[in-house]
């Protein structure tokens, strides 16, 4: 928490759709306090994605706010949320495929000053050493699991405060689901806070502080991860049929 | 055989390919087919002779450069008129194109820039007749370099010209963050906002290098040939071809296709016959487009 007992994100109600008229998410609320996990569950279809990418300003927000580190940023343009520390890794088609893996790092630091670009991509390829080998590949040419690590590692070129990721284990091998897991941990513990949208509840939930739970458009239960895992609403809401499997 | 139709070809081809490079980025970055960029060649041209007017109103009549038909006034108005139609593409883009653009239907652009293309086209004939005019009136020597080629001075300097602004354009797309931003826009534009891309400057920086560079090509052909309105016109369904031809979005192949197009049209005047000169380019454009699709430098993955 800052000093002012602020969350460095906090969405209050928001709703958000892609055609006027037709909300998707309706009225979702959750907050992040700093270095904080949080994880966002929910069955398919419940508008997961589009709630962050409605944080992210991409899907067009109809009401509601939101707070970033007390700034209110609900209508501003999607490259400004990133310029104040709001980062977003999308789940698909998150690389740009015909440029070069390390012009894909080079692209994110367009407002940083110029003499500090190299040792923000150095940092990215110390995080991501199979970045470093192919800097010179095109991206497209990337696995699955690579693809992802260029995301995540770009999306921390401008070192934001938030970082949101729409199910970065989605069609991983268990190997690189371990490895994306391990390293959201380490980003966490350098003092980041993390929203993270998961179908991989379980491996979420091992390394998230708080989840939500978000059905139909609305958060329908929040609660400590290591618990939420346990608790009886949830059990019915979403997890129950899953959760011995 | 005479070889003079490689000189007229490729001078024909560079000044189709710096037309097509505006082409072809306004297709893969705005993504529509702009029918009026060819008037920005003429309205780059006029702009450019109405520059030197002034010029030449201010300080007199002045000498042509060593053996050229142009002196120093046609230089400087030449870098005026590109930023004088930068400014108009941009005027054009906020009256209409961004608004049509928002509304997303690219064939609704695409018959605006139609619109646009007779508008800019009548207003250029209403204010200077449709009468040809020249830069220079002017006959020049032309210069025999072997193999019973002759070049004029005018036309080397317009090849030297032509390659230094495509290698810089090359040079800033492959090398510059705007290029790479550009790039990046073109690929994804959902994803570069996410990236923290201001698109709209991205659009801004598309216009304004399309529309330098139609300037840039307008005032060569005016060198060359003559000013008329329909100059652009003329040259649009080849700088299509050509930006076709070499790959939607590659700056190296608009240029390329340009060449191509220009080389087999002047041998095509030659061989055959002036009349095939349209059906030889548009022949190779299928030709080519059979064996590969996504052109010459273009890529599969879009
Ligand atoms: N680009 C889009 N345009 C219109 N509707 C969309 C779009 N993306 C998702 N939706 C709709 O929004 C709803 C929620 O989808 P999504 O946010 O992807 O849910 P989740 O990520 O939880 O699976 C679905 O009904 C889906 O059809
Ligand atoms: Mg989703």
């Amino acid at each position: 928490m800052s000093i002012l007992d602020v969350p460095i994100l906090d969405v209050r109600g928001l709703i958000a759709g892609y055609e006027p008229g037709l909300s998707i998410v309706k009225g979702a609320s959750i907050h992040a306090d700093e270095k904080e996990i949080v994880v966002i569950l929910g069955p398919n279809g419940a508008g997961k994605s589009s709630f962050i990418k409605a944080i992210a300003g991409l899907v067009p927000i109809t009401g509601g706010e939101v707070l970033l580190d007390g700034k209110d940023i609900t209508y501003g343009a999607a490259h400004l949320r990133v310029r104040q520390g709001l980062a977003f890794v999308p789940q698909t088609e998150n690389i740009f495929p015909l440029m070069t893996v390390e012009e894909n790092l080079r692209v994110a630091g367009g407002v940083l000053p110029r003499a500090e670009v190299q040792s923000r991509i150095d940092e990215a390829y110390t995080m991501f050493p199979d970045l470093a080998r192919q800097r010179k590949l095109a991206a497209g040419s990337l696995s699955g699991g690579q693809r992802q690590m260029l995301a995540v590692g770009r999306a921390l070129i401008v070192h934001p405060r938030v970082l949101m990721l729409d199910e970065p284990s989605a069609g991983l091998s268990p190997k690189f689901v371990e490895m994306v897991f391990t390293r959201l941990n380490e980003i966490r513990r350098a003092g980041l806070t993390i929203v993270l949208v998961e179908q991989n509840a379980r491996a979420a939930l091992a390394i998230g502080d708080r989840a939500y739970v978000l059905v139909e458009g609305r958060e329908a239960h929040e609660g400590r991860a290591a618990t939420l895992w346990d608790d009886p609403v949830v059990a019915e809401l979403y997890l129950g049929q899953r959760r011995h499997a | 055989m005479n070889l003079q139709f490689i000189v007229d070809g490729l001078i024909s081809g560079s000044l189709i390919g710096l037309g097509a490079i505006g082409i072809t980025l306004t297709y893969s970055i705005l993504r529509f087919s702009n029918f009026a960029h060819g008037d920005f060649m003429a309205w780059g041209a006029y702009g450019t002779l109405s520059v030197i007017a002034a010029i030449g109103a201010l300080v007199g009549t002045t000498a042509p450069i060593g053996a050229l038909s142009f002196g120093w006034p046609l230089i400087a108005a030449t870098l005026i008129g590109m930023i004088l139609t930068a400014c108009l593409a941009l005027l054009l883009d906020w009256l209409l194109f961004a608004r049509l653009r928002d509304k997303g239907q690219s064939i609704i652009v695409v018959m605006a820039s139609f619109g646009a293309s007779m508008a800019l086209r009548s207003l250029l004939e209403f204010i200077f007749t449709s009468s040809p005019t020249y830069f220079s009136r002017g006959i020049q020597m032309a210069i025999p370099i072997g193999l019973g080629i002759r070049i004029t001075p005018d036309q080397m300097v317009m090849l030297a010209t032509t390659v230094i602004l495509v290698t810089a354009m090359h040079l800033f797309m492959s090398r510059s963050q705007t290029g790479r931003e550009m790039r990046a826009y073109s690929q994804n534009p959902a994803l570069a906002r996410v990236v923290g891309i201001d698109t709209a400057r991205v659009v801004r920086a598309t216009w304004i290098i399309g529309a330098a560079l139609a300037c840039a090509a307008g005032v060569m052909v005016g060198i060359l040939v003559q000013i008329r309105p329909l100059m652009g016109l003329d040259l649009l369904l080849p700088m299509f071809a050509a930006a076709i031809l070499g790959g939607i979005g590659s700056v190296p192949g608009a240029v390329l296709g340009g060449l191509i197009i220009g080389l087999s049209e002047a041998a095509a005047v030659q061989l055959i016959g002036a009349e095939w000169r349209a059906a030889i380019a548009f022949a190779i454009l299928m030709a080519v487009l059979l064996v590969r699709p996504m052109g010459l430098f273009g890529r599969a993955e879009r």
